[in-house]
């Protein structure tokens, strides 16, 4: 079997090879098949699960400092499984139910009596010195709904030959949707790969997590959500993925809010009961009032919602004391005194330093030894001995000498390898596998299925995805006792997000912004671009065009950033005579100055990542790659006016494009409305700016002639001006065009009318005007009183149209209002 | 004695709040020398909904929701208490008689006691005491030797406290570290407290965190104004096989009738008065007032500080 010659030689204790090198049995099929295949296939067939993985936007985001959040990561599969027979599976079955069995009776224990404390049972100093035990939640312990509902269990298997526990995750486990996805991916190319192998399917275990939300349900219209610290998360991926696949909301601390004494989901259409909530963020961030502080991931109130007994939290605050090491030592005397039993997985030999004689062992055979802290809720910290410089080794023992309560010593041992195929080869590899458990009415069930984590480098000890290295799908032989397929996750998968009124309010928050930002973006972008273009022909036609448009253009330019003082600064005045460009580079680049195009830019990001579910994988690529790029541009620190015109005018491409997709991407009752509402109010905003700077002032013919040209350009409508008016350049026309025209689309008129219609499309409308609409329908009735021929009336000594610029003041005002009512009604949830 | 009780705390805020959560631990506790007469909490605006519980440490929590939108949110805890002073007298004493060597209360920590798990919730570090550096554990050292009396090295602990730092309203808030104390010399009572009780927890002793008030009174010939105190903290510490002594090292005495306790906790963050969370885009600044009164003025020989507390712990989860 040339495929293995190397393999064999180097693996010792392995999965697949037996002491006498032998194919150990639940393998020998998968061997066969690989055999038969060749390097070749497995090539070809890595290349697809790659592929698959890509196009279905599977990624795990690694934390680094890189700030150009290069952060996202392809997960990775390997096409070769982990194989567990069938008879093995039982007895690992068996042991993951008494395990969950008792980490919730100490939960539930730890929580109400304590009784395994007074009759010591479990040292007092495991449970308070470590940060998992929440006094918040003392005596929830005997609530009904207090329990570890969810476990993840990794194991890997020890010399002896058995699966051993290596860790408990009780709090937030994750996985269960890698391991999902892994399943799916795989079940594609083991049609070719693997036919003949069958093994039990995830389906069961899934429907049973449904089941659990149908028994949650309070009533007719409340809902079960899914709480993800948000899309920075290093596993959003499987937030959004898991939460689509569950049939439940995605929700972010700020979709939540408790009153009531429950917790609430805030929709566009009205706040929505959440009776169940799996969360994904850990025990102390989930409620700034009671818990840290400083957390925005949570809900203020959280805690209080659960004391009377008003959700039911999967699993709940409190079960951080569960991923305790601290607990391993003790574990076999929980197993007796619970249960009368002994415990079937085996631990790593753990000692616990606040035992005198442990810590004496351990302070002597360091050198042996991995010491770990027993609580891992704020850092993880892992000490291996024998690795150890003296001097460290001393700091160590100091360590352990001044908190021996907080540590323990675990053996060290190497675990068993698997197959990994990697460049036409295959290699030896550790491995660990992570179990899903889920209580039931009966007990807990054990997913038939799991993720395996490969470590990324050979003789690695240490598997996480954290530190890369790539993972396997967990194969265990025989067939299930019900026979139901595996229903394509496409087909749970509902359109009533799509509704309006079911809109996140976040999410609803955020298509606002996107459109306020990205007019923003584009409007500035515009206009900055002309500006720097009018210098060069300034510069070229040797002041054939005159230094006061310029002038008049560059205030404009400050009005409509807000960047004060800019153009208008005393100070500076014979600086920025000399070198516009300096200013205009810190307006464009700047990222800490509020109004400046990088800061929009940043903005427009915190949108865009907060939308990605919602916006296509397209529109979310062309975002990446813009993104690049202008942190290239920002970065230039070189002002030529030809460069930053021809770079400004690539990044204004980029934005057009973007632009383009979202809003194909997303139809209006999806909640397109809300960025067109956004978009339509920014623009009106921002093209009163401009029409007060530049409009309002009667100033000389060439001059006016220059700044006319100049608003056209800048918002792309010099061609469309001369299609309807033929002629050359006049105030009246131009206001006639961009604030009165009710069929040019980027007039004021326009964009009013636009709004009306929108606002009366979300779901709060009424018959009679809301608070939002009023103003708008104000501001219409305004522009029609208006009449250009006053507006133009101006005395003799004057230079401003001031009834024009007052009116537009007005209007500016209208537009605000609407914008501060609006987010009053749909953002804040003020009256419900 | 008879204390009436005042204590307004007001959170003004920038922008206008519409939904704000607090929780409020304004109701003093009772205690086998403590007895509360009357409660009364009153909320400005009125809170849109109220919920009492009981924390770990026996303390009486209210959670507030305010909706009605405002600039300025006002709690007022308004009480009576009786406090036993023969009763506190006789627990010292009786604590003084069953005290132990350092020595020997390490020796009974170190094992499984049922009656000393309780006080084990005290013996870590805490959100506002975390692990205590070198210099402060010898610090403690230098009064808590193996063969010495447990009561009587806190006592001189105690002592020391009051006579190596200055006390300054002002130098620090709730927010200082411990070690920050230490090393300046100076600070006000919480700060005083929660190093007695960072020191004390380095050398393997519960301790916690003792809030409430004490009655001060004003310059000899001059009339007390009304509102003039300040809440107060102080520590306890536990000695095994005795139970809790209470010292107040920022007067350098022993409680025994004028303090009035209000909670309890591992430090201040288990005890705040009032703590919020609002959605807000401005700031926010707060304003305490506090009135301890007795009911029978009594003569005290020396004037008690107190604290003012200046920083808020009001959290602003700012929106776009």
């Amino acid at each position: 079997m040339p495929i293995f010659d190397r393999y064999v030689l180097e693996s010792s204790c392995d999965e697949m090879f037996d002491s006498q090198k032998n194919i150990k049995e639940p393998w020998i099929e998968v061997t066969n098949e690989l055999k038969s295949l060749g390097f070749e296939t497995l090539e070809e067939k890595q290349t697809e699960i790659d592929w698959i993985l890509e196009d279905n936007g599977v990624t795990y985001n690694i934390y680094n400092n890189n700030i150009d959040g290069s952060a996202n990561r392809s997960w990775s599969m390997d096409p070769i499984p982990f194989v567990i027979s069938e008879s093995e599976w039982e007895t690992i079955t068996k042991g993951l139910q008494q395990r969950a069995t008792l980490l919730n009776l100490i939960l539930k224990d730890l929580y109400s009596e304590q009784k395994l404390i007074k009759e010591n049972i479990i040292p007092a100093e495991v449970i308070f010195s470590h940060k998992g035990f929440s006094p918040e939640v003392h005596d929830f312990g005997l609530k009904e709904n207090f329990n570890l509902y969810f476990y993840a269990t990794d194991l890997a298997r020890g010399p002896d030959g058995k699966m051993w526990v290596i860790n408990d995750r009780t709090q937030a486990p994750s996985g269960l949707g890698y391991a999902i996805e892994n399943r799916l991916v795989m079940n594609v190319i083991a049609k070719e790969l693997y036919p003949n192998i069958e093994t039990k399917k995830l389906f069961s275990f899934l429907e049973e997590f449904k089941e659990l939300f149908k028994k949650f349900k309070h009533d007719a219209d409340s809902v079960a959500a899914l709480l993800t610290p948000g899309p920075y998360n290093e596993t959003y991926f499987e937030h959004s993925y898991l939460s689509s696949f569950l049939n439940i909301e995605l929700v972010q601390g700020e979709d939540l809010l408790t009153k009531n004494g429950s917790l609430w989901l805030k929709n566009l259409g009205g706040l929505r009961k959440v009776d169940t909530l799996i969360r994904r963020v850990d025990d102390r961030y989930c409620d700034p009032l009671e818990l840290k502080n400083s957390s925005k991931l949570g809900v203020a109130g959280l805690v209080d919602v659960v004391r009377q007994n008003n959700l039911n939290m999967i699993n709940p605050v409190g079960s951080a004391i569960l991923e305790n090491i601290g607990l391993n030592p003790f574990m076999e005397k929980v197993a007796h005194y619970f249960l009368n039993e002994t415990l079937i997985l085996p631990q790593i030999a753990t000692w616990w330093c606040g035992q005198e004689k442990e810590l004496e062992f351990v302070l002597e055979n360091l050198d042996k030894l991995i010491v770990k802290k027993i609580d891992r809720t704020e850092s993880v910290q892992v000490y291996f001995g024998k690795n150890m410089s003296g001097e460290e080794r001393e700091n160590l023992k100091n360590l352990l000498l001044q908190h021996p309560n907080q540590y323990v010593a675990q053996e060290e041992i190497s675990f068993s390898t698997v197959p990994y195929y990697t460049n036409k080869s295959i290699e030896p590899r550790s491995a660990t596998i992570r179990t899903f458990s889920l209580k039931s009415e009966e007990g807990y069930s054990v997913m038939n299925g799991g993720l395996v984590r490969v470590s990324s480098i050979k003789d690695a000890l240490l598997v996480s995805s954290q530190r890369g290295g790539t993972s396997k799908d967990l194969w265990i032989l025989g067939s299930d006792a019900k026979t139901i397929n595996f229903v394509n996750r496409f087909e749970n998968t509902k359109y009533s997000d799509t509704f309006i009124n079911n809109l996140s309010t976040l999410k609803a928050e955020n298509l606002f912004w996107l459109g306020r930002y990205l007019s923003r973006l584009i409007t500035t972008t515009r206009f900055v671009l002309h500006i720097v273009k009018k210098m060069t022909n300034f510069y070229r036609y040797e002041g054939m065009i005159s230094k006061e448009s310029q002038e008049i253009l560059q205030k404009a330019l400050t009005h409509l950033t807000m960047t004060y003082p800019g153009f208008f600064s005393e100070d500076n005045k014979k600086k920025l005579e000399r070198n516009p460009m300096i200013e205009i580079a810190s307006v464009v680049k700047d990222a800490s100055r509020q109004g400046s195009l990088s800061f929009t830019f940043a903005m427009l990001s915190n949108t865009n990542i907060n939308l990605k579910d919602i916006l296509a994988i397209e529109s979310t690529k062309v975002y990446e790659k813009m993104k690049k790029e202008w942190s290239m541009f920002a970065k230039k620190t070189t002002h030529s006016n030809i460069s930053m015109a021809s770079e400004l005018e690539r990044m204004l491409l980029y934005i057009i494009a973007y632009k383009g997709l979202v809003k194909e991407s997303i139809y209006k009752e999806q909640g397109l409305i809300l960025y067109d509402i956004g978009y339509n109010i920014e623009s009106a905003l921002l093209l009163i700016s401009k029409a007060r700077s530049i409009l309002c002032w009667h100033v000389e013919k060439s001059v006016e002639y220059d700044i006319l040209m100049g608003l056209l350009n800048s918002i792309e409508s010099f061609n469309a001006y001369r299609a309807k008016y033929k002629s050359s350049l006049l105030l009246e026309n131009v206001i006639e065009f961009l604030i009165f025209n009710r069929q040019f689309p980027k007039s004021l008129a326009y964009r009013t009318d636009e709004l009306l219609q929108a606002l009366k499309l979300l779901p709060k409308s009424k018959d009679s005007l809301s608070s939002y609409e009023k103003p708008i329908a104000d501001a219409n009735e305004l522009l029609k009183s208006l009449n250009i021929s006053d507006l133009m009336t101006i005395n003799e000594n004057e230079t401003l149209y001031a009834t024009f610029d007052n009116a537009l003041s007005k209007l500016a005002g209208f537009y605000i209002e609407c914008s501060n009512e609006f987010s009053k009604t749909y953002f804040s949830h003020y009256d419900e | 004695m008879t204390y009436t009780l005042y204590h307004k705390t007001e959170f003004h805020y920038q922008s206008l709040v519409t939904f704000s959560h607090n929780i409020a631990r304004l109701k003093p506790k009772d205690t086998p020398y403590q007895k509360l007469l009357e409660f009364e909490l009153e909320i400005i605006p009125n809170a849109y909904e109220s919920h009492e519980f009981i924390d770990m440490f026996g303390n009486e929590n209210i959670h507030l929701l305010v909706r009605e939108a405002h600039h300025s949110l006002c709690v007022i805890g308004k009480s009576r208490v009786e406090i036993y002073p023969e009763i506190l007298d006789a627990h010292s004493n009786r604590l003084k008689s069953n005290s132990i060597t350092y020595g020997q209360a390490l020796e009974r920590l170190s094992k499984f006691n049922s009656e000393d798990l309780e006080a084990k919730q005290f013996l870590f570090e805490s959100e506002l005491i975390p692990t205590h550096s070198k210099a402060i554990q010898s610090y403690a050292l230098e009064s808590f030797r193996h063969e010495r009396d447990l009561f009587e090295a806190a006592n001189e602990f105690m002592g020391r406290i009051f006579h190596d730092f200055e006390f300054l309203a002002g130098f620090s808030d709730v927010t200082t570290p411990v070690e920050k104390i230490f090393k300046a010399k100076k600070g006000v009572c919480q700060d005083f407290a929660q190093l007695a009780i960072a020191a004390l927890r380095s050398i393997g002793l519960p301790a916690k965190y003792m809030s409430g008030y004490i009655e001060t009174l004003p310059p000899e010939g001059q009339e007390k104004l009304f509102g003039a105190d300040a809440s107060h903290a102080w520590f306890a510490l536990y000695i095994p096989h005795a139970g809790w002594a209470e010292f107040d090292p920022t007067n350098n005495i022993i409680p025994s009738g004028q303090h009035i306790l209000l909670g309890e906790g591992r430090d201040y963050a288990d005890i705040a008065p009032l703590k919020g969370v609002v959605q807000s885009s401005g700031g926010s600044y707060l304003s305490v007032m506090v009135d301890v009164k007795q009911d029978v003025p009594m003569k005290l020989s020396q004037q008690m500080q107190s604290q003012s507390q200046t920083q808020s712990q009001m959290q602003t989860q700012t929106q776009y």
